[in-house]
Protein backbone atom coordinates (compact mmCIF):
# COMPACT_ATOMS: atom_id res chain seq x y z
CA UNK A 1 0.00 0.00 0.00
CA UNK A 2 1.36 3.61 -0.68
CA UNK A 3 1.60 6.14 2.46
CA UNK A 4 0.90 9.28 2.15
CA UNK A 5 4.11 11.57 2.12
CA UNK A 6 4.80 13.06 5.38
CA UNK A 7 4.20 17.08 4.89
CA UNK A 8 5.56 20.05 7.55
CA UNK A 9 3.31 22.88 6.46
CA UNK A 10 4.13 26.18 8.40
CA UNK A 11 1.58 28.77 8.10
CA UNK A 12 2.10 32.57 9.09
CA UNK A 13 -0.89 33.39 10.85
CA UNK A 14 -1.77 36.64 9.64
CA UNK A 15 -1.34 34.76 6.01
CA UNK A 16 -4.87 36.00 4.50
CA UNK A 17 -6.64 32.95 3.99
CA UNK A 18 -10.20 32.98 2.94
CA UNK A 19 -12.29 31.68 5.65
CA UNK A 20 -13.25 28.14 4.21
CA UNK A 21 -9.59 28.04 3.36
CA UNK A 22 -8.33 28.53 6.84
CA UNK A 23 -11.25 26.45 8.04
CA UNK A 24 -10.24 24.08 6.41
CA UNK A 25 -6.52 24.54 7.36
CA UNK A 26 -7.40 25.00 11.23
CA UNK A 27 -9.76 21.43 11.11
CA UNK A 28 -9.83 19.40 7.90
CA UNK A 29 -6.43 18.72 7.49
CA UNK A 30 -5.37 14.95 6.27
CA UNK A 31 -3.14 13.20 9.17
CA UNK A 32 0.07 13.31 6.83
CA UNK A 33 -0.03 16.98 6.92
CA UNK A 34 1.34 18.78 10.08
CA UNK A 35 0.26 22.34 10.63
CA UNK A 36 2.81 24.77 12.42
CA UNK A 37 1.39 28.31 13.21
CA UNK A 38 4.23 30.78 13.45
CA UNK A 39 3.94 34.67 13.98
CA UNK A 40 5.29 35.45 10.42
CA UNK A 41 7.66 33.37 7.55
CA UNK A 42 10.49 35.79 9.45
CA UNK A 43 10.05 33.66 12.37
CA UNK A 44 11.00 30.56 10.70
CA UNK A 45 14.30 29.30 11.37
CA UNK A 46 16.60 27.58 9.38
CA UNK A 47 16.68 25.23 11.74
CA UNK A 48 13.21 24.47 12.03
CA UNK A 49 13.04 23.66 8.28
CA UNK A 50 16.20 21.75 9.00
CA UNK A 51 14.16 19.64 12.26
CA UNK A 52 10.66 18.81 10.24
CA UNK A 53 13.10 17.07 7.36
CA UNK A 54 15.43 15.03 10.32
CA UNK A 55 12.24 14.50 12.22
CA UNK A 56 11.06 12.22 9.08
CA UNK A 57 8.94 15.08 6.82
CA UNK A 58 9.24 14.19 3.31
CA UNK A 59 8.64 17.76 2.78
CA UNK A 60 8.27 21.11 4.26
CA UNK A 61 5.91 23.63 2.52
CA UNK A 62 6.33 27.48 3.97
CA UNK A 63 2.85 29.59 3.55
CA UNK A 64 3.12 33.42 3.75
CA UNK A 65 2.22 36.37 2.54
CA UNK A 66 3.00 38.34 -0.57
CA UNK A 67 5.83 41.20 -0.46
CA UNK A 68 4.26 44.56 0.82
CA UNK A 69 1.34 42.48 2.26
CA UNK A 70 3.76 41.23 5.33
CA UNK A 71 1.64 42.00 8.85
CA UNK A 72 5.51 43.04 9.92
CA UNK A 73 6.37 44.99 6.65
CA UNK A 74 9.24 42.68 6.08
CA UNK A 75 9.45 39.75 7.73
CA UNK A 76 8.69 37.74 4.60
CA UNK A 77 11.40 39.63 3.15
CA UNK A 78 14.06 38.42 5.66
CA UNK A 79 13.05 35.32 5.25
CA UNK A 80 12.85 35.10 1.40
CA UNK A 81 16.59 35.53 0.99
CA UNK A 82 17.50 32.92 4.18
CA UNK A 83 15.30 29.82 3.04
CA UNK A 84 16.37 30.65 -0.33
CA UNK A 85 20.06 30.32 0.31
CA UNK A 86 19.22 27.58 2.91
CA UNK A 87 17.78 25.86 -0.40
CA UNK A 88 21.04 26.47 -1.91
CA UNK A 89 22.94 24.62 0.62
CA UNK A 90 20.93 21.92 0.72
CA UNK A 91 21.03 21.56 -2.83
CA UNK A 92 24.59 21.63 -2.92
CA UNK A 93 25.26 18.83 -0.59
CA UNK A 94 23.23 16.35 -2.27
CA UNK A 95 19.70 16.98 -0.62
CA UNK A 96 16.14 17.45 -2.69
CA UNK A 97 15.62 21.32 -3.06
CA UNK A 98 12.37 20.39 -4.17
CA UNK A 99 11.14 18.80 -0.79
CA UNK A 100 10.57 22.10 0.02
CA UNK A 101 8.62 24.56 -1.13
CA UNK A 102 7.09 27.60 -0.54
CA UNK A 103 3.97 29.20 -1.20
CA UNK A 104 3.13 33.48 -0.97
CA UNK A 105 -0.83 33.54 -0.62
CA UNK A 106 -2.78 36.50 -0.73
CA UNK A 107 -6.64 36.71 0.32
CA UNK A 108 -7.85 36.27 -3.11
CA UNK A 109 -6.39 33.14 -3.76
CA UNK A 110 -9.54 31.31 -2.79
CA UNK A 111 -8.90 27.36 -2.90
CA UNK A 112 -5.47 27.62 -3.47
CA UNK A 113 -4.09 26.07 -0.90
CA UNK A 114 -5.92 22.92 -0.74
CA UNK A 115 -4.55 22.67 -4.64
CA UNK A 116 -0.80 23.90 -3.55
CA UNK A 117 -0.42 20.72 -1.01
CA UNK A 118 -2.19 18.31 -3.48
CA UNK A 119 0.53 19.25 -6.16
CA UNK A 120 3.06 19.36 -3.67
CA UNK A 121 2.12 15.84 -2.64
CA UNK A 122 1.84 14.45 -6.12
CA UNK A 123 5.64 15.98 -6.39
CA UNK A 124 7.09 14.58 -3.69
CA UNK A 125 5.59 10.96 -4.41
CA UNK A 126 7.89 11.21 -7.87
CA UNK A 127 10.82 12.20 -6.25
CA UNK A 128 13.90 9.66 -5.27
CA UNK A 129 13.96 9.09 -1.85
CA UNK A 130 17.90 8.77 -1.58
CA UNK A 131 19.56 11.60 0.19
CA UNK A 132 17.31 12.91 2.66
CA UNK A 133 19.18 13.18 5.45
CA UNK A 134 19.68 11.11 8.42
CA UNK A 135 16.59 11.53 10.98
CA UNK A 136 16.90 11.76 14.60
CA UNK A 137 15.56 9.48 17.07
CA UNK A 138 11.66 10.68 17.62
CA UNK A 139 11.40 11.65 20.92
CA UNK A 140 8.20 9.50 23.16
CA UNK A 141 4.77 10.94 22.47
CA UNK A 142 5.23 13.98 24.81
CA UNK A 143 8.28 14.45 25.91
CA UNK A 144 11.12 16.75 24.57
CA UNK A 145 14.29 15.93 22.90
CA UNK A 146 17.70 15.57 24.52
CA UNK B 1 61.30 37.34 8.78
CA UNK B 2 63.57 39.22 11.45
CA UNK B 3 63.35 42.05 9.65
CA UNK B 4 59.44 42.32 9.54
CA UNK B 5 59.47 41.42 13.43
CA UNK B 6 62.02 43.94 14.47
CA UNK B 7 59.40 46.49 12.35
CA UNK B 8 56.70 44.54 14.04
CA UNK B 9 58.34 45.12 17.77
CA UNK B 10 58.84 48.42 17.29
CA UNK B 11 55.48 49.50 15.93
CA UNK B 12 54.39 48.07 19.07
CA UNK B 13 56.68 49.70 21.24
CA UNK B 14 55.33 52.91 19.50
CA UNK B 15 52.02 52.26 19.96
CA UNK B 16 52.31 51.91 23.80
CA UNK B 17 54.11 54.71 24.21
CA UNK B 18 51.93 57.04 22.40
CA UNK B 19 48.77 55.51 24.48
CA UNK B 20 47.38 54.49 21.35
CA UNK B 21 46.45 50.86 22.36
CA UNK B 22 45.94 49.25 25.54
CA UNK B 23 46.22 45.75 24.70
CA UNK B 24 47.99 43.97 21.32
CA UNK B 25 47.05 40.80 19.97
CA UNK B 26 49.86 38.77 18.08
CA UNK B 27 51.56 35.83 18.23
CA UNK B 28 54.54 34.35 20.50
CA UNK B 29 56.58 31.73 20.52
CA UNK B 30 55.96 28.53 22.05
CA UNK B 31 57.47 25.33 23.38
CA UNK B 32 57.33 24.08 20.12
CA UNK B 33 58.74 25.68 16.92
CA UNK B 34 55.75 24.58 15.17
CA UNK B 35 52.96 26.01 17.36
CA UNK B 36 53.09 29.90 17.93
CA UNK B 37 50.31 30.86 20.27
CA UNK B 38 48.08 33.72 20.32
CA UNK B 39 49.60 36.63 22.70
CA UNK B 40 48.41 39.39 24.33
CA UNK B 41 50.65 42.42 25.33
CA UNK B 42 49.89 44.69 27.70
CA UNK B 43 52.04 48.02 28.31
CA UNK B 44 55.65 47.38 29.90
CA UNK B 45 55.29 43.32 28.85
CA UNK B 46 58.45 42.27 27.29
CA UNK B 47 58.19 41.71 23.65
CA UNK B 48 61.27 39.62 23.55
CA UNK B 49 58.69 36.22 22.87
CA UNK B 50 56.84 38.09 20.13
CA UNK B 51 56.86 35.57 17.01
CA UNK B 52 55.59 36.12 13.19
CA UNK B 53 55.91 33.35 10.70
CA UNK B 54 54.14 31.43 8.63
CA UNK B 55 53.02 28.95 11.12
CA UNK B 56 51.02 31.42 12.83
CA UNK B 57 47.24 29.39 12.44
CA UNK B 58 44.76 30.83 14.36
CA UNK B 59 42.72 33.94 12.96
CA UNK B 60 43.60 36.80 15.96
CA UNK B 61 40.29 38.59 15.03
CA UNK B 62 38.69 35.79 17.37
CA UNK B 63 39.93 37.60 20.22
CA UNK B 64 38.52 40.77 19.70
CA UNK B 65 34.72 40.11 21.19
CA UNK B 66 36.55 38.50 24.16
CA UNK B 67 37.25 42.63 25.47
CA UNK B 68 34.88 45.29 26.50
CA UNK B 69 34.40 48.34 23.54
CA UNK B 70 36.45 50.75 25.50
CA UNK B 71 39.58 48.48 25.85
CA UNK B 72 41.43 50.51 22.72
CA UNK B 73 42.66 47.36 20.98
CA UNK B 74 45.64 47.02 18.68
CA UNK B 75 45.89 43.55 16.66
CA UNK B 76 48.11 42.14 13.89
CA UNK B 77 46.09 41.62 10.75
CA UNK B 78 46.86 39.34 8.01
CA UNK B 79 44.57 39.33 4.94
CA UNK B 80 41.49 37.44 6.18
CA UNK B 81 42.02 38.77 9.75
CA UNK B 82 41.71 42.22 8.45
CA UNK B 83 38.44 40.93 6.90
CA UNK B 84 37.28 39.09 9.98
CA UNK B 85 38.15 42.36 12.05
CA UNK B 86 35.53 44.65 9.46
CA UNK B 87 33.03 42.10 9.07
CA UNK B 88 33.31 42.46 13.14
CA UNK B 89 33.07 45.87 13.10
CA UNK B 90 29.85 45.55 11.13
CA UNK B 91 28.22 43.52 13.32
CA UNK B 92 29.28 45.84 15.99
CA UNK B 93 31.14 43.89 18.08
CA UNK B 94 33.79 46.53 18.37
CA UNK B 95 34.12 50.00 17.92
CA UNK B 96 36.13 50.84 14.85
CA UNK B 97 37.10 53.80 16.75
CA UNK B 98 39.12 51.75 19.21
CA UNK B 99 40.76 49.16 16.95
CA UNK B 100 44.03 49.34 15.34
CA UNK B 101 45.01 47.26 12.80
CA UNK B 102 48.93 46.23 12.04
CA UNK B 103 48.63 44.92 8.57
CA UNK B 104 50.56 42.34 7.26
CA UNK B 105 50.52 41.08 3.68
CA UNK B 106 50.26 37.25 4.18
CA UNK B 107 51.99 34.80 1.80
CA UNK B 108 49.84 32.09 3.43
CA UNK B 109 49.77 29.78 6.26
CA UNK B 110 51.50 26.67 6.48
CA UNK B 111 49.25 23.49 7.04
CA UNK B 112 51.07 21.63 10.08
CA UNK B 113 49.47 18.16 9.04
CA UNK B 114 51.51 18.80 5.64
CA UNK B 115 54.87 19.22 7.19
CA UNK B 116 54.17 16.68 9.88
CA UNK B 117 53.24 13.90 7.53
CA UNK B 118 56.30 13.40 6.51
CA UNK B 119 58.59 14.61 9.42
CA UNK B 120 57.27 14.23 12.92
CA UNK B 121 55.48 15.60 15.12
CA UNK B 122 58.72 16.81 17.30
CA UNK B 123 60.33 19.30 15.29
CA UNK B 124 63.35 21.45 16.82
CA UNK B 125 64.10 24.28 13.73
CA UNK B 126 61.84 26.46 11.70
CA UNK B 127 63.19 28.39 8.81
CA UNK B 128 61.34 30.13 5.91
CA UNK B 129 62.01 32.28 2.81
CA UNK B 130 59.64 33.67 -0.01
CA UNK B 131 59.65 30.17 -1.68
CA UNK B 132 61.16 27.23 1.06
CA UNK B 133 60.26 26.64 3.86
CA UNK B 134 62.68 24.56 5.93
CA UNK B 135 62.34 22.57 9.41
CA UNK B 136 64.55 20.34 11.71
CA UNK B 137 63.61 17.09 13.08
CA UNK B 138 65.66 14.75 14.66
CA UNK B 139 68.82 16.73 13.30
CA UNK B 140 68.08 16.11 9.55
CA UNK B 141 66.82 18.97 7.73
CA UNK B 142 63.52 18.80 5.36
CA UNK B 143 63.05 21.48 2.61
CA UNK B 144 59.29 22.01 1.32
CA UNK B 145 58.43 24.50 -1.42
CA UNK B 146 56.13 26.94 0.25
CA UNK B 147 52.99 26.08 -2.27
CA UNK B 148 53.40 22.72 -1.32
CA UNK B 149 52.63 22.92 2.27
CA UNK B 150 50.03 26.16 2.36
CA UNK B 151 46.79 25.61 3.96
CA UNK B 152 44.43 25.00 0.96
CA UNK B 153 42.09 27.77 2.26
CA UNK B 154 45.59 29.95 1.58
CA UNK B 155 46.19 28.45 -1.78
CA UNK B 156 42.53 29.63 -2.48
CA UNK B 157 43.68 33.07 -1.08
CA UNK B 158 42.37 36.16 -3.17
CA UNK B 159 42.73 39.01 -0.96
CA UNK B 160 46.06 38.42 0.88
CA UNK B 161 46.69 41.94 1.42
CA UNK B 162 44.49 43.36 4.90
CA UNK B 163 42.19 45.76 4.10
CA UNK B 164 42.04 49.41 5.46
CA UNK B 165 44.90 48.74 7.62
CA UNK B 166 45.98 51.42 10.16
CA UNK B 167 49.82 50.79 9.28
CA UNK B 168 51.11 48.12 6.74
CA UNK B 169 54.30 46.50 7.46
CA UNK B 170 55.74 44.19 4.45
CA UNK B 171 55.04 44.86 1.10
CA UNK B 172 51.59 44.67 -0.52
CA UNK B 173 51.42 41.19 -2.15
CA UNK B 174 49.41 40.79 -5.78
CA UNK B 175 45.93 39.83 -5.70
CA UNK B 176 44.78 36.70 -5.49
CA UNK B 177 43.09 34.86 -8.64
CA UNK B 178 38.91 34.59 -7.92
CA UNK B 179 38.80 31.92 -10.82
CA UNK B 180 41.34 29.49 -8.52
CA UNK B 181 38.39 30.12 -4.85
CA UNK B 182 36.00 29.22 -7.69
CA UNK B 183 37.66 25.75 -8.54
CA UNK B 184 36.78 24.21 -5.04
CA UNK B 185 33.34 24.73 -5.38
CA UNK B 186 33.36 24.32 -8.80
CA UNK B 187 34.62 20.64 -8.38
CA UNK B 188 32.24 19.70 -5.97
CA UNK B 189 29.32 21.11 -8.17
CA UNK B 190 30.64 19.29 -10.95
CA UNK B 191 29.77 15.68 -8.96
CA UNK B 192 26.43 13.91 -9.35
CA UNK B 193 23.84 14.42 -6.34
CA UNK B 194 24.70 10.86 -4.93
CA UNK B 195 28.42 11.94 -4.89
CA UNK B 196 27.99 14.96 -2.88
CA UNK B 197 25.71 13.83 -0.62
CA UNK B 198 28.30 10.68 0.18
CA UNK B 199 30.83 13.59 0.37
CA UNK B 200 29.04 15.32 2.65
CA UNK B 201 27.87 12.41 4.94
CA UNK B 202 31.52 11.11 5.22
CA UNK B 203 32.77 14.37 6.42
CA UNK B 204 30.23 15.39 8.57
CA UNK B 205 29.50 11.86 10.28
CA UNK B 206 33.02 11.66 11.08
CA UNK B 207 32.35 14.76 13.57
CA UNK B 208 33.42 14.12 17.13
CA UNK B 209 31.64 17.45 18.21
CA UNK B 210 34.33 18.60 20.19
CA UNK B 211 33.45 22.53 18.49
CA UNK B 212 37.25 23.38 18.10
CA UNK B 213 36.03 24.50 14.47
CA UNK B 214 33.61 27.00 16.33
CA UNK B 215 35.46 28.52 18.66
CA UNK B 216 38.43 29.13 16.31
CA UNK B 217 36.66 30.89 14.30
CA UNK B 218 35.73 34.69 14.60
CA UNK B 219 32.35 34.50 13.75
CA UNK B 220 31.20 32.20 16.08
CA UNK B 221 30.69 34.50 18.99
CA UNK B 222 27.40 33.92 20.32
CA UNK B 223 27.44 33.16 24.08
CA UNK B 224 25.22 30.26 23.50
CA UNK B 225 25.27 28.74 20.50
CA UNK B 226 22.43 26.55 19.27
CA UNK B 227 24.12 23.52 19.59
CA UNK B 228 24.30 24.11 23.50
CA UNK B 229 20.48 25.14 24.31
CA UNK B 230 19.26 23.17 27.01
CA UNK B 231 15.86 20.79 26.03
CA UNK B 232 13.75 21.00 23.89
CA UNK B 233 16.91 21.02 21.97
CA UNK B 234 17.38 22.65 18.41
CA UNK B 235 19.53 19.34 17.28
CA UNK B 236 20.87 16.05 18.57
CA UNK B 237 23.86 16.81 20.47
CA UNK B 238 25.46 13.53 20.28
CA UNK B 239 27.56 12.17 17.10
CA UNK B 240 24.86 10.82 15.39
CA UNK B 241 24.15 10.91 11.69
CA UNK B 242 21.69 13.51 12.37
CA UNK B 243 23.43 15.42 15.36
CA UNK B 244 26.71 15.57 13.34
CA UNK B 245 24.64 16.25 9.64
CA UNK B 246 22.60 18.99 11.26
CA UNK B 247 25.94 20.93 13.27
CA UNK B 248 27.74 20.79 9.78
CA UNK B 249 24.48 22.62 7.50
CA UNK B 250 24.28 24.95 10.21
CA UNK B 251 27.47 26.04 11.32
CA UNK B 252 28.00 26.45 8.05
CA UNK B 253 25.01 28.12 7.29
CA UNK B 254 25.10 30.74 10.18
CA UNK B 255 28.55 31.79 8.30
CA UNK B 256 26.36 33.23 5.07
CA UNK B 257 27.98 36.13 3.97
CA UNK B 258 29.88 36.86 7.30
CA UNK B 259 32.59 33.76 6.93
CA UNK B 260 35.91 35.40 5.28
CA UNK B 261 37.40 32.10 3.99
CA UNK B 262 40.37 32.26 6.42
CA UNK B 263 40.39 28.39 7.51
CA UNK B 264 40.92 28.46 10.59
CA UNK B 265 38.11 25.65 11.24
CA UNK B 266 39.64 23.54 9.55
CA UNK B 267 43.11 24.16 10.92
CA UNK B 268 41.76 23.82 14.43
CA UNK B 269 39.31 20.28 13.69
CA UNK B 270 41.07 17.25 15.26
CA UNK B 271 39.62 14.89 12.65
CA UNK B 272 40.43 16.58 9.58
CA UNK B 273 37.17 17.16 8.62
CA UNK B 274 36.72 19.91 5.64
CA UNK B 275 34.23 22.16 5.85
CA UNK B 276 35.33 25.56 3.71
CA UNK B 277 33.74 23.89 0.20
CA UNK B 278 30.49 24.70 2.25
CA UNK B 279 31.05 28.22 3.50
CA UNK B 280 32.66 29.27 -0.45
CA UNK B 281 29.60 28.00 -1.80
CA UNK B 282 27.81 29.72 0.31
CA UNK B 283 30.36 33.22 -0.38
CA UNK B 284 29.98 32.27 -4.04
CA UNK B 285 26.13 32.59 -3.63
CA UNK B 286 26.44 36.03 -1.46
CA UNK B 287 28.75 37.83 -4.44
CA UNK B 288 27.01 36.16 -7.30
CA UNK B 289 23.37 37.76 -6.12
CA UNK B 290 24.12 40.31 -3.65
CA UNK B 291 27.32 41.34 -5.20
CA UNK B 292 28.77 41.19 -1.38
CA UNK B 293 31.82 40.03 -0.16
CA UNK B 294 32.45 39.67 3.86
CA UNK B 295 34.89 41.87 5.23
CA UNK B 296 35.63 43.90 2.26
CA UNK B 297 34.60 47.56 4.07
CA UNK B 298 33.30 48.20 7.73
CA UNK B 299 30.03 49.30 7.18
CA UNK B 300 28.29 47.25 5.03
CA UNK B 301 25.84 45.22 6.31
CA UNK B 302 25.78 41.73 4.85
CA UNK B 303 22.75 40.14 2.93
CA UNK B 304 20.38 38.77 5.34
CA UNK B 305 20.63 41.75 7.13
CA UNK B 306 20.06 44.11 4.40
CA UNK B 307 17.06 42.65 2.42
CA UNK B 308 14.18 45.21 1.32
CA UNK B 309 11.64 45.82 -1.51
CA UNK B 310 13.58 45.32 -3.96
CA UNK B 311 13.58 41.58 -3.36
CA UNK B 312 9.94 41.55 -4.43
CA UNK B 313 10.23 40.36 -7.87
CA UNK B 314 11.42 36.97 -6.35
CA UNK B 315 8.01 35.55 -4.86
CA UNK B 316 7.53 33.60 -7.32
CA UNK B 317 4.90 31.16 -7.12
S1 LIG C 1 33.89 29.57 9.07
FE1 LIG C 1 36.06 28.92 9.02
S2 LIG C 1 36.90 29.98 7.22
FE2 LIG C 1 34.99 31.03 7.73
S3 LIG C 1 35.57 32.74 9.09
FE3 LIG C 1 35.05 30.97 10.41
S4 LIG C 1 37.01 29.95 10.79
FE4 LIG C 1 37.32 31.31 9.01
S1 LIG D 1 36.44 20.80 14.92
FE1 LIG D 1 35.98 19.03 13.59
S2 LIG D 1 35.44 17.34 14.98
FE2 LIG D 1 35.36 19.24 16.17
S3 LIG D 1 33.20 19.88 16.04
FE3 LIG D 1 34.29 20.94 14.36
S4 LIG D 1 34.06 19.57 12.60
FE4 LIG D 1 33.54 18.36 14.41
Amino acid sequence: METKPKIALFQCQWCLYSEPDQYWVDHNLPPSIRLMKVSCTGRINTLHILNAIQGGADGVMISGCRPEKCHFKEGNLSALRQHEEFLNLLDYIGYERDRVRFVWLDLQDRGRIQQELADFENKLQELSTANTLATRINAPEGEVHV
Amino acid sequence: MSELIAKLKSEIKRLFDEDVVDVVIAFKKADSPLRPQPAFYRKGDSLEDLEYNSLCQNNLANYLTRYPHETRIGIVVRGCESRSVNALVVEKQHPRENLFKIGIPCQGIVDLRKIVKQTGEDVSGYKEDQEKISVVFKNKEYQFDRKDVLHDSCLRCVHPNPVNPDVLLGDPLPEGDPGVLRQAVESFEALTKQERYTWFQQEAERCIRCYACREACPMCYCTECFVDHNPPRWTESTISPAGTQAWHIIRAFHQTGRCTSCGACERACPMDIKMTYLTDKLNEDMLNQYDFAPGMDDTTQPPFASFNLDDKNRFVA
